[in-house]
């Protein structure tokens, strides 16, 4: 039998986030941009395989089949791959284990990921309205159910009502994520602070949640290399960085398959996370810096809770006594998260593994002290679906 | 902003009154372009049902052509049970989608252990802002909702259409 191949992520780029006036296809060749200085290495033609994740294009954009459209205004001829992948918010994330699979069986040796949306409309109701179908539109769209607050600040209730967890722990989220967002020249909240008092003085959007609970709605683009360790090698003197175990669950479209007892327990999230650990060979223990998708305050205390870095319920503690900062036992979204720098939901998969990808190899502006092993995270939808890919500097044995 | 639609300048002239599936938020409910038109058959005579498999005995939602636990397509549709307690809650005060009003109230139900659905998202209607709990008992209740016209054949048919929420069971 012949020896699987090992995946690395190489490095990637991104664009400003926010409100751009700017297209996808702008944005995509903003975000190469940045790639190609950050891997000086790389030639467009070296890249083989492309794998494209946006949800909206094909409405907000009005481009359906997007990935021929993409190579060619990045100047790509792709020969092993060229698919765009819609999985809502977990877009690029998904495409980076398609990738991992890819390269590891021989078919492709250099994939771009890249993921990109527009989301802030000529006009503003547009947006939201759009969100109608990103949801199962039959059945929950038709209940009102369009851009997620509402869901999701009832999962805030659940959890305050089942395991005490508190407005000010919602605030620690919120005033850690601005605090490492603060470094970010790329976020959308870059360069801005958050008090607890301002925190908690913002309008509120619907109960509990204020201004800063939410991520807000951005245009972005991202996009990362992922190569065969012997490509990489020639690529980039840098640490290589390898994709060691991924998992993906999705158990409802709509909110009567709900997995989970109450909303405040996903135990659909708890088994992505298994799988990805069990693949990896790693444990929650093992995990030295994490991006987890941080679209309202309450996820982030649910998701340090369901991947197993605190006790279930015990979330909103660990946040507040400072265990996701850079010098705590699992540092958490370090590059400010969807909070600050925003969420163009295909494109946070790739922003999110950019972070880790350069965490790993020592060159992140909020650094932890020499991390070995991280995690990327991403939720889809209204908590339909949840994607994990565990990194390390070294390959599964 | 009226002269501006007259004069065609405004929005997208080339529809010009037809109908645009793409921006219409309700499903298309009649038997030309849905095979679950039964359920919304039924609710026009304010019945809440969906499919039961024959074969399994599994009860899904929503119905299905399908069944989800074994595959079968031998099924039946069934009335379910149409009140619920209300678990959670959240008022929307501005900023609904566009076709719901603003307060827009949606909840998370429980239903009791008889019944075949364990949760559900819904909408609540014919409560003011502020009137709601959590523990309220609702119940099931349909309304009209925009008429659509499909082509068949040489004709135009318009398909009437409705849809449920949930109101609070007066006291």
């Amino acid at each position: 039998m012949a020896e699987t191949k090992r995946a690395c992520i190489v490095g990637g780029g991104m664009c400003k986030f926010g409100v751009r006036a700017a297209t996808i296809f702008d944005m995509l060749q903003e975000a190469t941009s940045a790639l190609s200085k950050d891997i000086p290495g790389l030639k467009p033609q070296e890249i083989d395989g492309l794998i494209f994740a946006s949800t909206t294009a094909g409405r907000n954009s009005n481009s359906l089949n997007t990935a021929p459209i993409v190579a060619h205004r990045l100047g790509l001829k792709p020969t092993s791959i060229c698919v765009r992948v819609d999985t809502l918010c977990s877009g690029s994330n998904t495409a980076i284990i398609l990738a991992k699979g890819l390269i590891e069986s021989g078919i492709a040796e250099v994939i771009m990921v890249c993921g990109t949306e527009k989301l802030n409309m000529p006009q503003r109701w547009e947006s939201v309205y759009m969100n109608l179908m990103t949801n199962d539109h039959d059945w929950d769209s038709a209940m009102g159910l369009a851009v997620p607050p509402p869901f999701f600040g009832m999962i805030a209730d659940a959890h305050m009502k089942k395991y005490g967890t508190t407005k000010a722990q919602m605030g620690a989220v919120s005033v850690t994520n601005y605090d490492y967002g603060f470094t970010n020249p790329l976020g959308q909240f870059g360069g801005r602070k958050l008090t607890i008092e301002e925190y908690l003085d913002a309008r509120t959007v619907c109960d509990p949640f204020g201004l800063n609970d939410c991520c807000p709605v951005t245009d972005g683009a991202s996009a990362v290399i992922i190569a065969s360790e012997e490509r990489a090698k020639a690529m980039t003197d840098r640490k290589l960085v390898y994709l060691r175990g991924t998992g993906q669950t999705a158990t409802h479209g709509m909110s009567a398959g709900w997995p989970g007892e109450t909303l405040a327990d996903w135990p659909h999230l708890k088994k992505a996370g298994e799988v990805a650990y069990k693949n990896a060979q790693l444990t929650p223990q093992d995990i030295d810096v994490a991006q987890t998708h941080d679209c309202f305050s309450i996820s982030e205390i649910i998701e340090v809770e369901e991947l197993g870095f605190c006790k279930k319920g015990e979330g909103g503690e660990f946040v507040a006594s400072g265990q996701v900062r850079v010098d705590g036992k699992t540092p958490v979204n370090t590059d400010g998260g969807l909070l600050t720098v925003g969420h163009p939901y295909g494109a946070t998969g790739a922003r999110q593994a950019l972070e880790i990808c350069k965490q790993l190899q020592g060159r992140a502006i909020n650094q932890v002290k020499d991390p070995k092993f991280a995690l990327t995270h991403n939720l889809s939808g209204v908590c339909a679906q949840h994607t994990v890919v565990i990194y390390g500097t070294e390959p599964v044995k | 902003m009226a002269e501006l639609q007259s004069a065609k300048l405004y929005g997208v002239p080339q529809l010009d009154g037809r109908y645009s599936q793409v921006l219409d938020m309700w499903p298309l409910e009649s038997e030309e372009s849905n095979r679950l038109f039964p359920f919304y058959d039924n609710m026009k005579q304010g019945r809440w049902t969906t499919t039961k498999c024959k074969k399994c005995g599994y009860i899904h939602y929503p119905p299905v052509v399908t069944c989800t636990n074994c595959w079968s397509e031998d099924l039946e549709w069934v009335d379910i049970p149409k009140k619920a307690k209300v678990v959670s809650f959240t008022e929307t005060m501005a900023g609904a989608p566009l076709g719901f009003d603003s307060p827009l109230i949606v909840a998370w139900l429980g239903f009791d252990k008889s019944h075949p659905l364990k949760h559900l998202f819904v909408r609540i209607i014919n409560c003011a802002a502020g009137q709601l709990k959590a523990g309220d008992e609702v119940q099931f209740v349909t309304f009209e909702v925009p008429s659509i016209p499909i082509d068949v054949k040489k004709d135009v048919k318009v398909c009437d259409r409705v849809y449920y929420a949930f109101e609070p069971v007066k006291k």
